[in-house]
This record gives C-alpha cells, structure tokens and sequence, in this order.
C-alpha cells in the first residue's frame, strides 16, 4: 500500500517536472537540437546547394583536414581567440567581483553605481558595439604606438607579446563584458549570511583569512557560472574574428556548407576545452583552500 | 586596525549600519567608482555624441570622441532617404514592436518555466536535458543557421510572424542563467508551500516568479536586445519585404552606402540609425534595471 502510494507519488512529480518543461523541449528540438545535428551531418559532408534541394557527398574527415591543416587561416585565428579568451576571462572575473565586493557596501549613490556597473549589458550586444568597432574605438590604438610601450613590447618574449598587447589595446573592452557578471557576484553576496562574518570576527581571523576563507569559497559557483558565462559571450559576440571568418566560409563558393560546419565543430571543441582548463583551474583553487 | 580598509571593502564591517546621507569615510568608494563607471559610460556618451557629428569630425584622425559642432544633418539625411523607401516606415517599426514584444514575454514564460522544472523537480531526463542545453548554450548559433532553414521551410514557416519568434523563444541562455537563480531558492520555501498544499503551478507563479524577478528581468533586457537587433532572420527567413524588421531595414541601409561618394553620408547615417536602435535598448534597461537592483535577493529564511 505505501509501496504504491511512493510510486504514484514520484510518477505525479515527474509527469508535472515534464509538464513545465514540455514546451521548452519542443522549441529547443526543433529549432536548436535538430538543426545542430543536421549540422554535425553536414560537417562530414560535401554540401553543395541546388536551386531545388541539397545535395550530400560523403567525405569522412575532409573537412577537418583541411581546416586543421591546410587552411592557412583557421588555426591561427583559434590561437589568437584561445589567448584573448584566457586573458580575458580573468580580467572579466577579477573585475566583476572587486566591483561586486565594492557595490555591496553601504554608501550614498549605491543604486546608481549599481545601475551604471549593470550598463554593459545594453553596450555588448546590438548596434553600440558594432558602432564603436566600425569607427576603431573599441581597442585603444593609441596606446600601442606610444613608443615606450613599443619598447616594452620589444623586450617581452614572443609567447607573451600578443597577450600582452591585446591586453593594452582592448582592456577597455574586456570591462565592457561585465554587467551580468557583476549582478551574479552580487546576488551571491547578499546571499552569505552575515552573522558568519560576525563569528570569524569574534574567533579573531583577519579580514584576509575572512576573504579567503569565506568570502571566496561562498562565491565558488557564481564564478563558475560567470566563467561559463563569459566564455560563451566573449565567443559568440558578433565581432569575434573566428565567427566571422566561419561566417565567410559559409556562403564561398570554395568553402561551402560542409567546411563550415566542420569549423564550428572544432571552434566548439576549443571552446569546451577551454572551458574545462579554466574549471578544473577553479577547482583546484577551491581544493587547495578547503585543505 | 590595520586591516581597517580590507574589513570595509569586503563587506566585513560596516554591516547593520546603513548611512542615511554621506560620510567622510565613504569617499575612498568613490575614488575607485567614480573613474571606473565613467569608463562604463563612456560608450554610450560615444554613440549619442556621434549621432550628431558633422562629416568631417566623424572622420577626423584621430578619432574625436565628443562632438564639437553638433548637427541634425544625419538626421535629416536619415529621414528623407526612409520617406524615399518603397514600404512606410511605421511598417518596420510595427513589426519589430509586435515581434520584440511576443519574443520576451515567451521567452520569459518558455525559459523560466522549464527552469523551475530543471532545478526544483525530479525525473530521470533532467540531468541529460540541462547538458544537452549546455551544450548547445556553446555552440555557435550562426553554424545552424542553414539547417534551421530547412526546418523552418519543412514546418512552413517561411514568410510568416511566426518565424520571428519561434526559433528565439526557447534560448539556451535564458535557461541557463534562470536555472542558476532557481537553484539558489532553498528547497524549504518550497516544501512549506507543498505543506500548505499549493499545487505546482501556484509554486512556479506565486514563490518562483517572484523570487527570481531580478533574474527575470535581466533575462528581459537580453532577450528584447536579442530580437529587436535581430536582422539575420529578416534577411534569411523572410522574402515578403512588409514583413521585415526595422533592424533589418537600416542594415540595408549600412551596406548600400558603403561605397563611392555616398559612403560619407552612409557614416553620418549609420551613426544616426545606431542611435535609433540602440535608444529603445536604453529605455528597457531604464525600466527595468529598478526590478533588477530593487529586489537584489530576499530568500525568506535565516
């Protein structure tokens, strides 16, 4: 009797999990999980389109091939989009919470610095941003032409210049991506419970060891989050140099459906690779903590 | 003492004591915030400024960043080439409205729904669909974009409302960041109401909803960016040209003036019709950043 009871408990449970999620199931199929496979289909594909249909030729790993190591392009600017994005999801992280950590301060304006701190949510995507590409004031151009951070470029080894340069030049930039990252820290932070603080206090830890020891851990899953989230705008932002070159790919006559797709499978794999990198990072921090 | 400056900025002290008007003390927040959200506006002091710029300040070298002598030409340059186009302007904008509107509303609804039901439910596939949305949350949006076609053809959509809303409604995004919020609701909030015998539907509209209004609304300004901006579907999916989007219309207007003498009225265009666009943007965020910052997290228990 309890037995059933249980089962028709969980069933009901599930059926009304199902029942919420159901339309979304629906849209997501048809609209973004059918179309991925089609695209994996392609990627292993000659496509070529006709005025009436679509026309596949199977051609096993060509297309990977040939964009890994005949096109003399795509894996340069995958260097260059893997070095910009370990640069910059630091800098976006770091940023985020030092913002977060400051707007959850009791002070006169507080709403409005956290509105402004929330701006970049309108600047990054649309016409702004685009806008300020297209006239160049996006990057600092000037700052790479002062001769004394020439100099200092001159002096760096090869593998660190082109970090360091995109650093200079697009520091701005990297700020810009910060408004949603900054509202998840915060919420994170008006989450801990205060008297916590309280009781490190009173056992006499420093406000160091209270940040280290509290503050950090308790922020561990917004920065996960804020990683993920990062990475995923930064590579999907429009004026990204990868996307656009894919793009271009996609409707040339030598490129064609099929190559293109087979990029955005290999720009999806150094993205996830990228992602679990900066994960595992994070957690050995954690780890290394909690010891 | 010495960590006196540490404790204020990490949230340690100060706490309980909420300053009705401004201290001495208070200045040093200032000294960090102020530069830096001058830095945050910076962008959008840039494209009013530029909106209004005379030909030759937009292509001055160096770039000048405020406008020295502001005019309406661009405007005026704007306007008459629109009253010149084939299909009225009112027409762009109503679609775009009409569509922009349905797109958030859904998506809120579609989005939060199926987050409450990610984070809070049980059931075998749960695990497996929140991957399976990660997943897709990374990879590139525009690879699919050909497929999507064909699905979109074999459904019959081509050239119609619909296709404006569909294929955004059901985000990756959305769902990602209102799962996270969800997750951040404690389960006893939850089985209290259980307890008092609320059904599911009540929970999902009466604690979730609220509870995540920030989350909601951020997912509000996203989304309505994401299909007010959306030209890509006008140019792919559309070929009834009344059915069109005012983002797409003044993209058209970008790329046809990029060449020969009228490139140089095409800028002063451009800067005009990104002003346009973006002014819509600014008003929803104005709206609803209130949501945003007012309700920041209240989780009931202690």
């Amino acid at each position: 009797m309890t037995n059933r009871r249980e089962i028709n408990l969980r069933t009901r449970e599930a059926l009304n999990g199902y029942g919420f999620v159901l339309i979304w199931i629906v849209g997501f199929s048809l609209f973004t999980l059918l179309p991925l496979l089609e695209t994996l289909r392609y990627s292993f594909n000659e496509v070529t389109v006709t005025a009436t249909n679509i026309n596949l030729e199977f051609v096993q790993g060509a297309n990977f091939t040939r964009a890994l190591f005949t096109d003399p392009n795509f894996v340069e600017l995958l260097i260059g989009y893997a070095i910009e994005t370990f640069v910059s999801v630091p800098i976006v992280l770091i940023f985020a919470m030092i913002i977060a950590m400051f707007l959850n301060q009791n002070f006169k304006f507080k709403g409005v610095f956290r509105v402004i701190f929330f701006l970049p949510i309108v600047i990054t995507s649309g016409p702004v941003i685009r806008e300020l590409t297209a006239q160049g004031a996006a990057s600092a151009p000037g700052v790479s032409n002062i001769p004394a951070v020439v100099e200092f470029l001159q002096e760096l080894p090869r593998a660190l210049r082109t970090p360091v340069e995109y650093l200079l030049t697009s520091f701005i930039l990297i700020l810009w991506f910060s408004g949603v990252q900054i509202l998840i820290y915060l919420s994170s932070l008006q989450k801990v419970d205060r008297s916590i603080y309280e009781a490190a206090a009173i056992d006499g830890a420093s406000s160091w060891e209270i940040f280290w020891k509290i503050i950090l851990p308790s922020l561990s899953t917004a920065t996960v989050v804020n990683a993920i989230f990062t990475i995923v705008t930064l590579s999907h932002f429009s004026e990204n140099h990868v996307i656009q070159y894919i793009y271009s790919q996609t409707y040339n006559v030598q490129g064609g459906i099929g190559y293109a797709s087979a990029m955005s499978f290999i720009y999806f794999g150094v993205m996830i690779v990228l992602l679990v990198v900066i994960f595992l990072l994070l957690r050995s921090r954690a780890k290394r903590e909690s010891k | 003492m010495k960590n006196n400056w540490f404790h204020r900025y990490t949230g340690v002290a100060n706490r309980g004591m909420n300053p009705k008007g401004f201290h001495v003390s208070q200045i040093k927040f200032y000294v960090v915030l102020v530069p830096l959200s001058a830095l945050m506006l910076l962008p959008i002091i840039y494209i009013f400024s530029s909106a209004f710029k005379p030909p030759d300040e937009l292509f001055a070298f160096p770039p000048r960043f405020f406008v020295v002598n502001p005019t309406l030409k661009n405007f005026t340059d704007l306007f008459s080439l629109l009253s010149t186009s084939g299909i009225p302007i009112s027409r762009y904008l109503f679609n775009s409205i009409l569509i922009t509107l349905v797109t958030v509303a859904a998506s809120i609804f579609i989005s939060s729904a199926a987050a409450y039901s990610l984070s809070k439910k049980r059931f075998k596939l749960k695990q497996m669909l929140f991957a399976i949305n990660n997943v897709a949350l990374m990879f590139v949006p525009i690879a699919v974009t050909i497929p999507r076609f064909l699905v979109i053809e074999r459904l019959h959509l081509l050239d119609t409302f619909w296709v404006h809303i569909l294929p955004v409604m059901a985000l990756p995004v959305g769902l990602f960041l209102l799962k996270q919020f969800i997750d951040g609701i404690p389960d006893e909030v939850i089985e209290a109401a259980q307890i008092d015998g609320a059904a599911d539907i009540w929970i999902y509209l009466r604690i979730i909803l609220p509870m995540i209004q920030p989350a909601l609304a951020t997912i509000a300004i996203l989304t309505f960016q994401a299909a007010w901006n959306n030209a890509e579907i006008s140019t792919l999916y559309i070929n009834d040209e009344s059915m069109r989007t005012l983002a797409f219309y003044l993209s058209t207007l970008n790329k046809a003036t990029t060449t020969g003498a009228a490139a140089v009225a095409g800028q002063g265009m451009a800067a005009a019709a990104a002003l346009i666009m973006f002014l819509p943007n600014l008003v929803i965020f104005i709206i609803l950043q209130g949501q945003v910052m007012s309700t920041m997290s209240h989780s009931g228990l202690k």
